[in-house]
């Protein structure tokens, strides 16, 4: 191991203190509308590094993962729709429980294919959701939707009740609860669980052959993105209080993260956040000069795979590597 | 004769067009995958294309012109696709293949909504195969017997190109052992690029002919899109004779599912095509995944 | 007297072609058996049916007395059965340490742990570090593997398939496109490893044979012609017949 010098124990706490404390301005400074929109980023910030989990860490493209987005969307939606006092926790914790029900009930199938056929499989399994939501209309609502249902309160009997309607109130919650979720899927690809991962990816016949159960393996990855993804589902249905279809289980749906993953940066954990965040801004600038917006994003797409594979954060690190070299040779 | 019946015969023969008109989309498909290990994802929106260009250039010349120049401009993409994008990014694996091609295909989308609107727009066969073609008491439009005759001959011709051609011969030693053919003195990046051209040619060809059949709109890529992963996905990634079977298989399903499960028949293609890659991940007649 | 590793009346063909045909194969505790055989004897294939890659036709496995005739490799690999590679398989985009660790992960069962860094799991690091100081890689040991030496990358396929304290371990041509000096120490290392443990070495250099092996089976087209010691197969008119009548081309 390297000697190193190590900092003063409190400079670790500097710029988590400096994260949290614009984190925390934030809904004050810039209002309404730009809460609304870092509110979107968090939400896909935390569905596409649900994905990451597959297509980074363990080497398998989804073309489905709306299934499990939407499934934990409509999970909330419908329940606090038809459950009367339905609270707030229980609400998001349903709709994470659906993405993993979801998942936990596809993955014997997707257990038995991998590479293309493994993409092809997740995009037919989308797709089934997307037309059975628009079929299965005595639960669902078909093509409207769920909409309208009630936000409830964060409270605490007792002690404190807030309304989760205001923006900035609605911000703070999501922020905390998408915060924690990133947390927890960072910290899984730092366990002995993550190590296995990487495993699966890289090599899945010497994972077997040390010992590891792949198919329980897969199963229990599968789940924990099913989870993460329905979270972020739930969020947006709270968000925007009206989940349909198109909003949720449609390919486009599947594909955003995707696109997140790539333009972040394919093989590591920053990327799809840094993705969310790149597509949320320009999409915002660019709403304003084109129509074009999906046109704009798949050439962006097109020549990331082309000619930056590393995506945003490859370039970040290089660009960091390059001015380090020029301060050494000084 | 009861009505029935009628039903039956006429649904029979739209799924047979239909079939037929999938297994041209989907052979270009399959058989690039055969060769060169690509799923295309751009493809159906390629065969969309088509049948935009084709609905343009009916108007501007006419329906025949439209069928000879409207395979070979989106033939000529195709190519361009091949040589500059996907045989850069091929020794990364099939993801990064899989992610751009579906970019390519959203670019072709919503360039198509740019350029064309997002309306259906009607094209009317030309006059020789417009009305009905009275056989006993059936009456029929010509056009979908059209469709029939047009996609079985372009399927004999495909097998004369296969089994008669050098460039057949080329193309079936390359699926063989690409290497080995590649010592042979062969140019096969060449015949690859080639081979591209001819698989989105087909879909070309279909896309043109499917115009004035479901009339042009942004979901067609889509619908028959779709439809085409199935059919390959169950023939099995790489069999034609799989894809023919499955492509028959899923128009008569398709078209007898719509008359008599209307809600359901959307459902039906994607349960097929997730319990064959679950069950069977080959498909019928496919060797490998 | 069984065998740790015993095969009854094993039988194998790929669509209807014979590979191999009715095996009675025996390994003792502590012994060092080596399986040579000209090239398409079936050597390859008795390996991966052992360590449970395929299914055999017909005919039984039993491993310490258990028959694991339909397990899975991860099944075996838990019974205490290890091996090795004939082409190297490692996870070339990790550093040696990671490798080794992934199998020091599984030897203490550590399979759904997702409540720990592992960087912080000290005893397994320390465990790790151990199994690169034997492998003689604790120099490169977190440098990225698809930089080091072809040499160096085959000690760390023996070092996965040893870092599970197997009771029982297979050698899959641990020497195979490696230089004269690199097979060399390549068989050094083995023999250190090894020592008093229970081995199977599938092996087409008859050096790292003799050398290493205290008792030989002669596989050719898919049955045993002979089994004993170093000195039997040589003397053996059977085995002398099958192998010269093909090196004389």
């Amino acid at each position: 191991m390297i000697a190193r010098i190590t900092p003063p124990a409190w400079t670790r706490w500097v710029l988590p203190g400096i994260a949290a404390a614009i984190l925390l301005g934030y809904p004050l400074v810039f209002g309404t509308v730009y809460t609304n929109i870092f509110i979107h980023f968090a939400i896909f910030a935390v569905f596409a590094a649900s994905l990451n989990m597959l297509v980074s860490y363990t080497g398998l493209l989804s073309f489905g993962h709306a299934l499990f987005f939407g499934g934990g969307a409509y999970a909330t939606a419908l329940a606090l729709e038809n459950i009367p006092g339905m609270g707030l926790f229980p609400a998001i914790f349903t709709g994470g429980l659906a993405g993993a029900a979801f998942a936990l009930i596809v993955s014997p199938l997707l257990n038995r294919v991998r590479d293309t056929a493994f993409a092809l499989l997740t995009l037919a399994l989308g797709q089934l959701a997307y037309m059975a939501c628009i079929k299965l209309r005595d639960i669902t609502h078909g093509e409207d939707g769920v909409g309208g249902f009630p936000i409830p309160d964060l409270s605490i009997p007792g002690v404190v009740s807030v309304s989760m309607v205001p923006a900035q109130n609605f911000y703070y919650l999501a922020i905390v609860i998408l915060g924690i979720c990133l947390l927890l899927m960072w910290f899984l690809t730092k366990t002995p669980f993550g190590s296995i991962m990487i495993g699966i990816r890289d090599n899945p016949q010497r994972v077997d052959f040390l010992g590891f159960n792949i198919p329980l393996t897969k199963c229990l990855i599968f789940t924990l993105s099913g989870f993460f993804a329905g979270i972020a589902g739930s969020v947006y249905a709270l968000f925007n209080n009206l989940v349909t279809p198109d909003g949720v289980f449609h390919i486009m749906t599947s594909f955003t993260p995707i696109m997140m993953v790539y333009v972040g940066g394919i093989g590591t954990f920053a990327g799809p956040i840094a993705g969310s965040g790149l597509m949320t801004i320009i999409e915002e600038i660019a709403t304003r000069y084109t129509t074009q917006l999906v046109l704009f994003n798949g050439i962006l797409l097109v020549l990331v795979v082309m000619f930056f594979r590393t995506g945003f954060v490859g370039l970040y690190l290089l660009l960091k590597q390059k001015l380090f070299e020029k301060e050494s040779s000084r | 004769m009861d009505p029935m019946t009628f039903i039956c015969v006429t649904q029979f023969v739209h799924g047979l067009a239909y079939g037929l008109l999938l297994f041209l989309v989907a052979a270009g498909l399959s058989m690039i995958f055969g060769m060169m290990d690509i799923l295309n994802l751009a493809h159906a929106y390629i065969f969309m294309l088509a049948a935009y260009l084709g609905y343009t250039m009916t108007g501007l010349l006419n329906f025949w012109a439209a069928l000879l120049l409207a395979p070979i401009g989106v033939a000529l993409l195709g190519m361009l696709i091949e040589r500059f994008m996907l045989r850069k990014i091929h020794p990364l694996g099939h993801i990064p293949e899989l992610v751009l091609t579906i970019g390519i295909g959203l670019i072709l989308l919503e360039f198509v909504k740019w350029i064309w609107g997002t309306q259906s727009l009607m094209l009317q066969p030309p006059e020789i195969l417009s009305g009905l073609l009275s056989i006993g008491v059936f009456r029929y439009p010509v056009y979908r017997v059209f469709i029939i005759g047009f996609s079985i001959a372009v399927m004999i011709l495909m097998g004369l190109l296969f089994y008669k051609t050098r460039f057949g011969t080329i193309v079936r030693a390359a699926t063989a052992d690409a290497g080995m053919v590649g010592a042979l003195g062969i140019n096969v990046p060449l015949v690859y690029t080639l081979f591209f051209g001819f698989g989105t040619w087909l879909a070309g060809l279909a896309g043109v002919v499917v115009a004035p059949f479901l009339s042009v709109f942004p979901g067609l890529a889509d619908q028959i899109g779709f439809d085409a992963f199935v059919v390959v996905v169950l023939g099995g990634l790489g069999s034609m004779s799989g894809a023919f079977i499955a492509a028959i298989l899923i128009g008569l399903l398709n078209s007898f599912g719509i008359q008599f499960l209307p809600t359901l028949a959307p459902l039906l293609t994607f349960g097929l095509m997730a319990v064959v890659l679950s069950i069977k991940p080959t498909g019928l007649l496919g060797e490998r995944q | 007297m069984t065998g740790i590793l015993e095969t009854r009346d094993l039988c194998h063909d790929f669509n209807g072609l014979k590979v191999l045909t009715h095996i009675q194969f025996s390994v003792q505790p502590g012994e060092r058996h080596a399986i040579i055989g000209p090239n398409g004897a079936g050597k390859t294939t008795f390996f991966n049916l052992v360590t449970g890659v395929y299914t055999p036709a017909s005919g039984r496995i039993l491993f310490k007395d258990v028959d694991v005739t339909k397990a899975k490799p991860y099944r075996l690999t838990r019974m205490g059965l290890g091996r090795s590679f004939q082409i190297t398989s490692i996870f070339q985009r990790q550093t040696p340490f990671q490798n080794i660790r992934l199998a020091i992960l599984s030897k203490n069962r550590i399979r759904f742990n997702l409540f720990v860094r592992v960087d912080r799991m000290n005893a397994i690091n320390e465990q790790t570090n151990e199994i690169l100081q034997e492998i003689q890689l604790a120099d490169e040991a977190h440098l990225p593997t698809s930089t080091l030496s072809y040499g160096k990358q085959r000690s760390l396929d023996l070092g996965m398939a040893l870092a599970t304290a197997p009771d029982l371990l297979l050698f899959d041509e641990p020497t195979a496109g490696m230089s004269r000096d690199e097979s060399h120490s390549a068989v050094e290392l083995i023999r250190k490893l090894t020592e008093g443990k229970t081995m199977v070495i599938v092996e087409h250099d008859m050096d790292v044979v003799f050398s290493l092996a205290d008792r030989i089976t002669v596989l050719h087209r898919g049955e045993i012609l002979a089994t004993g010691t170093p000195y039997e197969i040589q003397e053996n008119d059977a085995v002398k017949k099958a192998y010269l009548g093909e090196s004389e081309v």
